[in-house]
């Protein structure tokens, strides 16, 4: 029983991540500690902050509204990583089909399972909430400690802090599992198809609330009879307030009674519902999975009239299509890269509205003439689209069922390029492109929508002719090692391009009301487009060129190509 | 005509496939048989390009297929061992997309795929996806987009794996009239009955090596066996089988 239920634990939780996706070289673990480790190169970062913090400088309400905030923005966070983790994780949540078909003919008790999937599920909650706090909980405690409470009010600031953070984590991966463990009690079928559109639906809910909730979290906020209901409704809020309680710090506040009630209550169903759902799923759920197949079967189908270039650009930019949209795990990683767009263009046309709100202006004034924020916002999400799509091309489905296209491979290495690039455009560059066209086209005068167009277009072209520079897979047929990019560094690199087309947003603002300006920043646009172009395609043509099916790490020791005499390299 | 020379390969320096000639004539069916390891697999996979040779030739029509691999695989239809297929595509999409793939005119093609769903049963399961499928039904799907360019070269490895009896016996007629037909038919198997009724040349391998290469009728009368399942005992299976399993039996019991 013992032996069983360790080795099932540890299969359940490398499950969270899908190993089929990985090459032969690839490694689950290390893809979970670079996972970790960004979270907690995060939390280091935040938590560093505290060191920084003067409190001396302060007035005591600045440093209460200070603190408060600071406490709301940690534990909000900490909701918001918890949320993607349980979406992400949504398939290896409960037994699936491969499982019941491995497992149900040994002799394993239902216990045994049962015990092991919800200690996986706790241990991977445990590591993202630890993770992701390790730095914060250390450091930012010694700040949140209520003034003059010594040591021992400095020790029970750090176990309010750590209860609150893991309360917070559990609420919320609780209720992702309450709304998987409803659905899971329709038709398997329809549960299968209804559950790509929760975890779709719950992903924008994180990032939506957690990026447009108000500020509360100030004496004066919380004791406004308007605010009551809002703080009623957001969780973040609650467990903010038990952290306050635990904390003895309410400084006399009773909306804060009412947000520590609200927290231990959604705790508290969160948990049985959890709980209900896995009961549900071992009794009645798993009969389910083996009587039915995975898939609805198609009483029609439908077949694609027009053609993407010649047949195989077609047969690749199809193939491809379908994929992101049947495979469920593609179109998350996939929504997470739009959701991080989406968030920076909330952050942009926030900007709108306050500039709004500084000239005085009635709201949709500026928003109907060309703007800086609204001209940004559609380039970041062309380019959180483009880098999305390239990324999850790199991810195969099926990577054994790839010997199709070794076996067919009866044309040369450059069409195979030149079909793998034309998915990018159609499936990231022409969306955005003919998006962003509707939308400024009903808001915005003809002549700043043809303009900006152009602009979006070039731009689109330069993000994928470069994303594609030396790529040499047709999408989703290679295999993936993780861990190959440095993930902290492209989160970074993100941020710094987000601030960098802010400026260009603004010049190109400037620029279309001078048309000589706009030429030129046109002209500049297209000279770079066809650079990237020409570069990307002659790599792709090169001798050394060849489509790509095993992904390869890169060697350990690096060969510098010095040459003897110019001609022999040295051995 | 293919024709494999002294062809070998290593993983890691371990011998998979050592050595081996033999060659495959147009309008024979050629039978490949060996135990389980003994690098069947392997050979077609080398013959298919999946897998580079070691050491050693592959010849179709007396050229190299290195030279010219795209013509190669213009000309060659394979089924592979495991029903390896996207499951996120229909039936009829996987086929539609390896035709593209092997740049096949489009409305001939569409009339081929038709043509063959309806006559290997699968025309009303079409529009399903393949994660549905049963493991014949993949089969059958494979051995479609292998034919679907009307191949000189077939390579059937493992090919009744999964098959129903009746779409069993389709496909040993149909692997007949394609030799009849003067394609080049290699094929692998261990239903060794089945190679028996249907083929007129075997090469039988074992730890990497050919042990025999030879027409069935005169195996036979070299070794003095009436079948090939005794041929094939004799020459490549080493272990005591009836020995095998009474230690299997003795082992559960202790």
């Amino acid at each position: 029983m013992t032996n069983q239920f360790r080795v099932l634990y540890r299969e359940f939780l490398f499950r969270m991540i899908d190993l089929d996706m990985l090459s032969a070289q690839g490694d689950a673990g290390r893809l979970f500690g670079q996972f970790a480790g960004l979270l907690v190169y995060f939390s280091s970062m935040l938590g560093l902050g505290a060191f920084f913090f003067d409190a001396r400088r302060m007035t005591p309400e600045k440093l209460l509204l200070t603190n408060w905030g600071t406490e709301h923005f940690l534990i909000s966070t900490t909701m918001l990583v918890v949320g993607l983790f349980a979406v992400l994780s949504w398939d290896s949540t409960f037994l699936d089909r491969r499982d019941v078909f491995v497992l149900a003919p040994l002799p394993i008790s239902g216990r045994t399972l049962f015990l092991a999937k919800v200690a996986a599920s706790a241990a991977a909650l445990s590591i993202t909430v630890a993770a992701l706090n390790v730095g914060t909980g250390l450091t930012w405690p010694m700040i949140f400690m209520p003034v003059g409470s010594g040591f021992l009010g400095l020790l029970r600031c750090y176990a309010a802090y750590w209860i609150a953070m893991f309360a917070a984590g559990a609420f919320i991966f609780c209720s992702v599992l309450v709304v998987q463990g409803l659905a899971a009690q329709l038709p398997r079928r329809r549960f299968l198809r209804l559950s790509a559109f929760l975890q779709m639906g719950a992903f924008c809910l994180f990032l939506c609330v957690y990026f447009l909730q108000p500020s509360l979290a100030s004496p004066r906020a919380l004791a406004a009879a308007g605010n009551q209901r809002l703080l009623a409704t957001l969780p973040s809020y609650w467990f903010w307030g038990m952290f306050q309680a635990l904390n003895g710090s309410t400084a006399g506040q009773p909306a804060i009674a009412m947000l520590v009630r609200r927290a231990w209550t959604g705790l508290a169903l969160a948990a049985f519902g959890a709980a209900a759902a896995f009961l549900l799923s071992y009794f009645r759920t798993l009969r389910k999975i083996v009587e039915e197949p995975d898939i609805v079967p198609a009483a029609r189908g439908f077949a694609w009239p027009l053609p993407f270039g010649n047949s195989l650009a077609t047969a690749v930019v199809l193939f491809s299509a379908r994929t992101l949209v049947r495979s469920r795990q593609h179109r998350l990683i996939l929504a997470f890269y739009l959701g991080l767009g989406f968030t920076m263009v909330i952050f942009l046309m926030k900007a709108l509205l306050a500039q709004q709100e500084r000239l005085g202006a009635s709201t949709g004034v500026l928003s109907h003439q060309a703007n800086a924020p609204l001209l940004a916002s559609t380039v970041v999400m062309m380019s959180a689209w483009v880098f999305g799509v390239r990324i999850v091309f790199a991810m195969p489905l099926e990577l054994r069922a790839n010997w199709i296209f070794r076996v067919t491979s009866v044309r040369k290495t450059a069409e195979y390029l030149a079909a793998s690039r034309r998915p990018l455009f159609v499936l990231a560059v022409a969306p955005v492109w003919l998006g962003s066209a509707a939308l400024l086209c009903s808001i915005w005068p003809w002549r700043a929508v043809l303009q900006h167009l152009v602009v979006l277009g070039l731009w689109g072209m330069i993000l994928a002719y470069a994303s594609l520079y030396g790529f040499q897979k047709i999408p989703f047929t290679c295999s993936y090692l993780p861990g190959k990019s440095n993930m902290t560094f492209a989160f970074l690199g993100f941020w710094v391009y987000v601030n960098l087309v802010a400026g260009g947003a603004n010049l190109e603002r400037r620029a279309l009301d001078r048309p000589a300006s706009f030429a030129a920043m046109a002209a500049l646009l297209a000279a770079a487009a066809l650079c990237v172009r020409w570069r990307t395609i002659a790599r792709a043509k090169s001798e050394e060129s060849e489509v790509q099916f095993e992904e390869t790490m890169p060697p350990a020791i690096l060969v510098l190509g010095l040459n003897r005499d110019g001609v022999v390299p040295l051995r | 005509m293919l024709e494999l020379r002294q062809v070998s390969k290593c993983f890691a320096g371990i011998p998979a496939v050592d050595d081996v000639s033999f060659t495959a004539r147009p309008g024979e069916i050629t039978g490949y048989l060996g135990p389980n390891g003994s690098g069947k697999s392997t050979t077609m996979k080398m013959i298919t390009g999946l897998l580079q040779p070691t050491s050693g030739k592959i010849l179709f029509e007396g050229h190299p297929v290195e030279r010219d691999p795209i013509a190669f695989k213009q000309r060659m239809g394979y089924v592979p061992e495991e029903p390896y297929l996207y499951p996120h595509l229909s039936g009829l999409e996987y086929l539609v997309m390896v035709g593209q793939l092997r740049n096949l005119p489009a409305r001939r093609t569409a009339d081929r795929i038709d043509g063959m769903l309806r006559l290997l049963s699968l025309h009303g399961d079409r529009h399903s996806p393949i994660s549905a499928y049963s493991k014949g039904m993949r089969q059958k799907v494979l051995l479609i987009a292998a034919l679907l360019h009307d191949p000189d070269l077939i390579l059937l490895d493992e090919p009744f794996s999964g098959l129903d009896v009746a779409s069993g016996l389709v496909l040993r007629s149909l692997i007949q009239e394609l030799a009849a037909r003067g394609k080049t038919v290699l094929f692998s198997s261990h239903e060794l009955e089945t190679v028996e009724r249907v083929c007129s040349h075997v090469v039988i391998l074992h730890r990497g090596k050919t042990v025999a290469d030879d027409s069935i009728a005169r195996l036979r009368t070299l070794m003095s066996l009436p079948t090939l399942e005794e041929i094939f005992s004799q020459l490549a299976v080493e272990q005591d089988t009836t020995a095998i399993s009474r230690q299997i039996a003795d082992l559960i019991r202790a």
